[in-house]
Parts: C-alpha cells; structure tokens; sequence
C-alpha cells in the first residue's frame, strides 16, 4: 500500500521534472523545425523593459519566426550574475552591458562583433557611445540608451519656501562665500519640529526633510564632484589616480554635507541602499536630487507634488558631468546567433529604439530616435533641456577598463566607510585606490 | 510569604517569561505579515508599525502579477518533491544494506560516509559549480537536484541505526516466505519505519525548501530560480519597498509554517529522535 | 554458501545509487578543490597551474584571517546565549505549565524557516530609519551599518532562529531524568537551586554536549542570514563570516583559486573544532542517556 504510493509519487515526481519543467519558456532548447525561435534578452531597467515589451511586439509582428523574451536581472546582482552566466553558456542572447564589464568580455571573444556584423548601422549612433564601447578598433554592441548628463531634481513648493533658486547653485571646497550651495541645503533641510538645518537648534536626529542626496552614488555624485573640482579619477591607460587633491576636497565636501551639515541622509541608508534617497525625493522628504535621465520616468510617475528639473550642481571649474551609455550585446556563442542578430539590428534601428525614447524610459543611443524621447517629455510638460549641452558641456571621462567590475568592488566597501565618516578621507581614498588598483593587475 | 503563595509567583513568573520569549518570536512574524497588507504609500507616511488601513492584497497580487513569483514556487515545489523522493528511497536501500546485509568492503565504506558527514557545503559548492558548469548543466533542473538525488549520508547513517534494531526474526520471517530484498523493504522494513521515514521527510523538505546558497550559484535568470533566490533578488532590487519584499518574506516561510503546524507533534518528536539517534 | 556471492550483489545493487552520490557529489569534490587551489581561475578565461601561489595570497592578504576570526566571535556570541536560553526555555516549558506545548512549538517557529528570508525580515526591522525596531524605540540607531554594533546584532538574529530548537533538546533531556532523583534530593532537603547544579545539569551533560557540538559546527559555516543582513562582509567587513568570504572570493572576485584555498582552510579548521569537542566530550562524559 505504502510502496504504491511511494511508487506513484516517484512517477509523478519524475514526470513533473521531465516534462513539467519551468513553468517559464525553456530557452536552451535549440529552435525546432517549426514554431518560432525564442530570443532572450537581459537588462535591469524596469522601465525599458516596459518599452521594449511594446518594441519586441512590433518586431514580432514584422518577424513571425521569432519571439523575443525579457529577462530583468536587479542591478545590484546585475554583474555578479552576468561573468558566470557568460563562462556557463547560459547567459541571454542578447544582454546589456556597461563599461565595467564589456572589455573582459570582449577580450575573451564572448560577444558578437557588432562593427563587423550590423556595420551598416554605427553611423546612425550616438558618437559618445561609439566611441566608450570601441576596443581593437571594432564596437562590441548596439548602443541602447546613453543616460545624457546629470542634472538636478528639484521639489518645486521646498525650493520656493525656503527661497532657493535651484537654477543656480554652486559648490565650493575652500571658499564660503563663492558657496552658495550648502548655504541653500541648509535651509532646505529640516527636523519633525520645522526648525532648518541653519538655525542653531536644529536636530540632525529627527530630520523629516533632506536637502540634497549626497552619498556613495558614482554616477551622479562623486564623479561628478571630483570632475567639477578639476579633479580625475582614472588617467588614460585606466589607472585609478582618485587620490589627488582635488578628488580629497570633492568627498571631503560630500562627507561634510551628510556628516557635519546633515543635509544629506545618513550613510547608513544610502550604502546598503541605492534608491533610498530617489525613494525619499520621490516621497516628497528632499528637496534637491541630482540623478540622470535613469529615474525621469521613475520620478515623473511616482512623485505627488510639482516638481521641476535645474542643471547640475556647478563647482570651481564648472558643471562636470559623467555621461554614460549602455549597450545591448550579442551572444557570440549563442545557438540562435542569427535570431539575435536580428533583435540586435532591430534594437540599433530607428524604429526599434524609437519605443525606449517614446516611452520616456531613456534616452535612445541612436540618434535619429532621440526625438521621441525629448517629444514624450515635452507632451507632458517636462523640461528635459539640461539633460543635454543646456546643462554643460564640461565632462569626466565614464569608468573604464576591462576590470573595472573587481576594482570597484574592491573600493566600494572603503568609499562606504568614507562616506559613513568612519575613515578620514585622504587615507581613505589612498586606501581604496591602492586597493583598485591592486585588484585590476 | 507562605510557600502557596511562592509557587503561585513562581507560576506568574514562568508564565510572564514563556510569553515574553513567544511575544519575541511571533513579532518580526506579525510585524512582516501586517506590513504586506499595508499600502506602500500608507507605508511610506506612516512608517513601520502602522495598522494596514485599508488591509490590501495589493502586494501580493504585484507579487504574482508583476514580479512572477509563481515561478520560484512552482519551481521550489519540484526541486523539494524529486530530492524527497530520491533521498527516501536512495537512503532506505543504502541504510538497509549497511545494517542487514554482510560483503566485503562495507566497513570501509561506511567510514567513507560517516567521514563525509564533516565536510561541509561550503568546502563543496566551489568544486561543484565547476563540475556542473563543465558538463553543461548550470541553470537546469537537473543542476538543482542531483547533488542531493541520491540521498545523504546523514540520511544513511541515521537509517542504518535504526534498521539495526528490526528484529531479525521480522526479517527472517518475510526471506523464508520466499520474499526478496525488495520485497522485504516494502513489506516488513518501511511499515515499521514509519516515524523514523517521516521524521526524515520532514527534514528534507525544510532543508531543500530553504536551501539558498547552491540553487544562487548554480542557477541563472527566472527560469530555474527558487523561493529563497527570488526572495533575495527581489529584496535588493526593491530595497526600499518593505510591503511587497514582506509579502514576498511571508510567502517564503508561509508553507512551512502551515506544514510545521500540521505535523508538529511530528516534527517536534521526530528532531529530538534525530539529535538523540 | 549460495547466497553469499548473491547477497554481496544485492547489497551493492542497492547502494549504487548512494554511493553514486557519495562519490561524485561529495568524494570527486574534494580531489577538484585541491585541483583548483592549485590553479587560477577567473572563470571567464582558461585556468592556469600556480601551485601554491594561492596559498601564499590568501596568508598574505589577511581577508581570510579576519573572516575566521569574526566567524570566531560570532560563536562565541551566539552558541553560549542559545544554549543558556534554549536551557532556560526548557525549564519552564519543563514545569508543566497550562500550554507549555504551545510555548514549546512557538518558540521552534524561527527554526522552522529560510534563514535567508528571516534575515531579509530582520534587515527590515533593524533598518535605520524605517526600522520596526528604531521606530518602536524612537531611535536612530544603526544596527547593521555601525562597526561596532553590525555583528553583535546579526549574532543576535542568528540566537533568535535557535533557542527554540535548542530548547527542544533540553526539554527532551529533562524528561529522562528519573523522577525518582529529584524527589530524593527534596528528601535530602537540597533546594530548587542546589538541585538544579547538582543534579539537573550534570544530568544534562550528554543533552549539552550534543548541543554544542552541532550548533559550533552549524554556526562556523553560517551564511545565509548574514547574507541577507549585511551583504558583502557588512561595515568595515566586520560581519565577514567565513563561508560569506569563500563565496565573495568565487562568485563576485572570481579568483576561485583562493576560494579553493579558503575552503579547505574551514575544512581543517572545522575538523580541528570537531576532534578537540570529541575529545572534550569522551573525556568528560562518564555515562550515556542514549540507547
């Protein structure tokens, strides 16, 4: 009686492994003589995802024989996965990448070459974007998105109140009176009593209002602090140089704002989570929020209160930002090669990117489907101008090399400690750029 | 103070302490089911240990609808119900042929798996991801079971103590009826197993239902993800968003707690059983 | 004799499964760890032969030093609180109180579920500012970003999943003991407190012992709630547990070599623990509850 079950449990159970499977579509199973080829394509942004679900029903429509699936992987885990899933075989077919990683990849011979295979589409390119994903003279992916530059968020009724001008504000290491910012986010952050961070018995413990997002947020904090102080943080062969005086005042400047102003949110938040102050910005707690085009569409669908978008933060020698594109990359050793190659023309085509821009998730790498995204925007009443040259025209040169993922591993935990005020900065940054250093030879 | 009297405050004391420690216990419990049902923007004016108003399964159906959790569980389900089986039925013929029958090389062999029982899955799961990367099979169902398919040492070790103790006539009983090995299994040693097999069911499925570290390094994409995997993805990427990681917390430890609840006699005698082999 | 060649085939017919397994699941590893300690490896590119480079990286860089140590202390916290609590627990649940069998399932609770997902709901919890815990006291404490303040919390959660089951070992443990020896040291006029040194817990010894053997080696590989916790070794690495360092090496520095080597590092580490406890216990204990 007993065995019988166990007999049938046995069946089922095997039966259930074997021909159940995932309830997900297999996508190892090599395409069958009929039916349509199933294309997986990786990324991590929910909000391209949705527009690309939209672009990926036009391009099945206009391709019967292929069906396209989305596989959004969390940034935070986006690149411990991807190195395993690309030496196992089992990554997607087509897959975004971004400067950490795509050198070691293409070195290794992992990605199909794009400049070769789809050369009659670079032109149409973003240049910028062409040019960060070049290496060995050929380009390692289509162009997806490029972020633009940082620019600066800004609660609308906050600034009013406190009477700040968002329009114009700049940051000074050394010099008080040529720093109107801090003055500015002083007065834009408050306790639950309604006091301001300027008046004298304002309490850091009980902030219910923050004034600006300084924390550990490469691209739209610190890179751009230290390019707007003059300072770099690799030099042209990669090496990282971010010990350098100008880099020590730009976070010695951050750390003060959350350390010793209280203008910013805690460490302690911001380290172990990278949308706690997007979150708080979005929640109507902070006044100011400087971030990229990456979280427009987080912000404009999320936010309950007016809100508007001002040039970033300017510094001693301008406004500097960090400009970065992201591009969607073959899998050379993919069985469905060709499929992905198609997914890959379509998505470096006008009419493909054209959804990412349409949908105002990102701001297209491809030039002529640019429009969309600015006219998307405009519709809704969203002034979009600073994210291009109208916001500057001063950059700092994006992360770059082929081992930039180890190395920023090997400084995150050090910048964490740097910015929680736990380690002086100087010996701090020496520390962490010995260890990214150490850790890409 | 009269001795009545002292034992009465003795009764009040235990009784204050035992709630206190069941109070600990079910609190992060309750705190993580309430906030499921809480509204984020509820959640996000009014903080943590406000009472959901009004109570929403909007989590959870964001759960099921937006981030296919359906998946993972149906997935976990699978992964828990082959290694159940496989481990039963492995380590029942395994544990019986340590305990009951002679041939050579059996003592050496049972150190072998006695010396197994030390080395512990961290040592393990490098090797392993290699081994399973090599053959191709990271990132199938197969990669998620067969390390566990053929039953544990533990689960050996502790079924041959027990097999020890059938009285051999039961057996010598069923071989001169003419039964064979198999049949003795079914008819005479897994009838008079029954607490012993469950109690290792139960052990199974809690292990494997739990399991994180080998289905994290040896899956990729949803395709194969579990419970626990789909849990910590979806907490770093919402990291922020309490209600629906709550949700997606509650629904992890949900199943287990329902099955611990039906079965906890068993279980609670059976762990004491195991500790006490 | 007829049989004697037929049952050796029987008996090997039903272990082959199982020794299947043993041998390529858990035997064929060992030998392939010892293979990749001896190599580099980034995963990405083909490895290649270091001999004992790795080993000499490892000693030098420290990391692993410092994850054994905090791996160290985080016993040294947890298995003395839980066992003290879970004892204490089963001796009030032992006193036959009106649902003591509810206490008793309650507390296991903890035990019963993923450690990932309860550290998930810890790190909610102890979060700084929309913490349950911070909220509730009106504080802004940061429990799991502080250096000084991120293990002891995590050790805490780690306590909390295990008094419970402890407690169920104690509960067993008391019901062996006889009656009969308490009510004849009441005879003898010992009170609850002389009864409980003298003869409650030198009875308990085998129950103890048992306790602390699985729970020293349960705890020296903990991994997954720490994970959730405090990801990435914590604030300062002060949360670094061993098995968190082994994975961090292989699947996000992806130099598996040292991994190796870190590995059969806890391995030896473990089986020291192990003996140095056996010989503890066979010394110590002078009678046997089992059967």
């Amino acid at each position: 009686m007993k065995i019988t079950h166990l007999a049938a449990a046995v069946t089922a159970a095997i039966a259930l492994a074997v021909t159940g499977c995932s309830p997900v579509a297999p996508a190892d199973e090599p395409a069958q003589g009929d039916g349509p080829t199933t294309v997986t394509v990786r990324l991590w942004d929910q909000q391209v995802a949705a527009a690309y679900e939209k672009s990926f029903a036009e391009f099945e429509r206009r391709n019967p024989d292929i069906t396209v699936k989305l596989n959004v992987v969390p940034y935070s885990n986006y690149f411990t996965q991807l190195p395993l899933d690309v030496s196992s075989g089992t990554v997607d077919d087509v897959f975004w990448v971004n400067t950490t990683y795509f050198g070691a990849f293409a070195d290794s011979g992992r990605l199909i070459d794009v400049g070769k295979e789809l050369a009659d589409l670079v032109p149409g390119f973003v240049p910028a974007a062409v040019e960060q994903y070049t290496r060995n003279s050929t380009l390692w992916g289509v162009p997806a998105l490029t972020d633009g530059r940082i620019a600066l968020y800004y609660n609308k009724a906050m600034v009013a109140e406190a009477d700040v001008d968002p329009n114009n504000l700049t940051w000074h290491p050394t010099d008080p009176a040529a720093d109107t910012f801090l003055p500015a986010a002083r007065r834009l952050t408050k306790d639950s009593a309604g006091r301001t961070a300027d008046q004298p018995d304002f309490d850091p413990k009980s902030i219910v209002q923050y004034g600006f997002n300084a924390g550990r947020d490469l691209q739209a904090i610190y890179y751009n602090f230290v390019g707007s102080n003059g300072g770099r943080f690799q030099d042209e062969d990669d090496a990282f140089v971010f010990a350098n005086p100008q880099a020590e005042q730009a976070f010695t400047y951050l750390v003060g704002l959350i350390n010793t102003a209280h203008v910013a949110p805690p460490a302690a938040d911001t380290n172990s989570n990278g949308d706690f102050s997007r979150d708080q910005f979005i929640q109507g707690k902070m006044a100011l929020f400087q971030s990229g085009t990456y979280n427009l569409k987080n912000i404009a669908d999320g936010a309950r209160f007016e809100w508007g978008i001002a040039p970033m933060i300017a510094g001693p020698v301008g406004r500097v930002s960090v400009v970065n594109s992201v591009i969607a990359a073959g899998h050379e050793a993919s069985p469905r090669r060709e499929a992905a190659l198609r997914v890959l023309r379509w998505l470096g085509s006008q009419e493909g990117a054209r959804f990412v821009g349409a949908e105002g998730a990102a701001l297209p790498a491809v030039t002529a489907a640019q429009q969309a995204f600015y006219d998307y925007w405009h519709s809704r009443g969203v002034d979009t101008r600073f994210f291009g040259p109208e916001g500057g025209t001063l950059t700092i040169p994006a992360p770059s090399g082929p081992k930039y993922g180890a190395a920023d591993a090997a400084m995150e935990p050090i910048f964490n400690e740097i910015f929680a005020g736990r380690i002086a900065v100087g010996p701090g940054l020496q520390e962490a750029q010995d260890a990214a250093n150490a850790a890409v030879r | 103070m009269t001795a009545v009297l002292r034992s009465r405050l003795g009764v009040l004391a235990s009784h204050l302490a035992l709630l206190a420690g069941a109070a600990l216990t079910l609190a992060p419990f309750l705190l993580s089911v309430l906030t499921s049902l809480t509204s984020p923007q509820q959640f996000a004016a009014e903080g943590p240990l406000s009472w959901p108003d009004p109570v929403t399964g909007a989590n959870y159906a964001q759960l099921f609808t937006r981030y296919e959790f359906v998946t993972p569980v149906v997935v976990t389900a699978q992964v828990v119900l082959v290694i159940l089986v496989g481990q039963l039925v492995f380590s029942v013929f395994a544990a019986y042929a340590f305990a009951r029958l002679e041939f050579p090389g059996r003592d050496a062999l049972f150190w072998v798996y006695l010396a197994t029982l030390m080395v512990p899955q961290a040592v393990t799961i490098i090797p392993l991801y290699s081994m399973m990367t090599a053959v191709g099979l990271r990132n199938t169902f197969w990669a998620l079971v067969l390390p566990y398919l053929f039953g544990s040492p533990y689960a050996v070790f502790l079924l041959r103590e027990h097999f020890r103790g059938i009285p051999g006539e039961l057996i010598d009983a069923a071989r001169l009826d003419g039964c064979g090995t198999l049949r003795i299994l079914r008819h005479v040693v897994v009838p008079v197993s029954k607490p012993i097999l469950t109690t290792l069911a139960v052990i199974t499925v809690v292990t494997h239902w739990n399991n994180f570290l080998w289905p994290l390094v040896i899956t990729a994409g949803p395709q194969w993800r579990v419970i626990t995997v789909a849990t910590a993805g979806l907490q770093s990427q919402y990291n922020g968003n309490w209600t629906v990681v709550t949700a997606a917390t509650t629904l992890a430890v949900a199943p287990l707690l329902v099955l611990f609840l039906v079965f906890q006699r068993n279980v609670v005698r059976s762990i004491t059983i195991t500790g006490f082999r | 004799m007829r049989g004697w060649r037929g049952r050796t085939a029987t008996a090997y017919l039903l272990l082959a499964p199982s020794l299947f397994g043993v041998a390529v699941f858990l035997v064929l590893p060992i030998l392939v760890v010892l293979w990749l300690a001896l190599h580099r490896w980034d995963i990405l590119t083909p490895s290649t032969f270091v001999g004992l480079a790795n080993v000499v990286e490892v000693a030098r860089d420290g990391r692993f030093l410092h994850s054994l140590v905090v791996t160290a202390v985080f016993v040294a916290f947890t298995i003395p609180a839980q066992t003290v609590l879970g004892l204490a627990a089963a001796l009030l649940i032992n006193r036959g109180l009106r649902g003591s069998a509810i206490y008793q399932v309650v507390l296991v609770l903890p035990w019963i579920c993923a450690p990932l997902a309860l550290g998930v709901v810890w790190r909610w919890i102890l979060a700084p500012t929309d913490g349950a815990l911070n909220t509730l006291l009106g504080t802004r404490i940061e429990w799991l970003a502080d250096p000084a303040l991120a293990l002891p919390s995590v050790a805490a959660v780690s306590v909390w999943t295990q008094v419970g089951y402890v407690a169920l070992f104690f509960v067993a443990g008391l019901r062996a003991i006889p009656p009969a020896v308490h009510e004849a040291a009441v005879l003898d006029g010992a009170g609850p407190w002389q009864r409980f040194w003298r003869i409650t817990l030198p009875l308990l010894r085998p129950t103890t012992f048992f306790v602390l053997v699985t729970g020293v080696i349960a705890s020296f590989q903990t991994f997954d709630a720490v994970y959730a916790l405090t990801p990435k070794g914590g604030p300062q690495l002060s949360t670094d547990v061993v098995a968190g360092r082994i994975y961090y090496e292989a699947f996000e520095s992806r130099a598996v070599g040292n991994a190796a080597v870190m590995a059969l590092g806890l391995f030896v580490v473990l089986v020291v623990v192990t003996v140095v406890q056996q010989r503890w216990f066979a010394r110590r204990t002078t009678y046997d509850l089992s059967t």
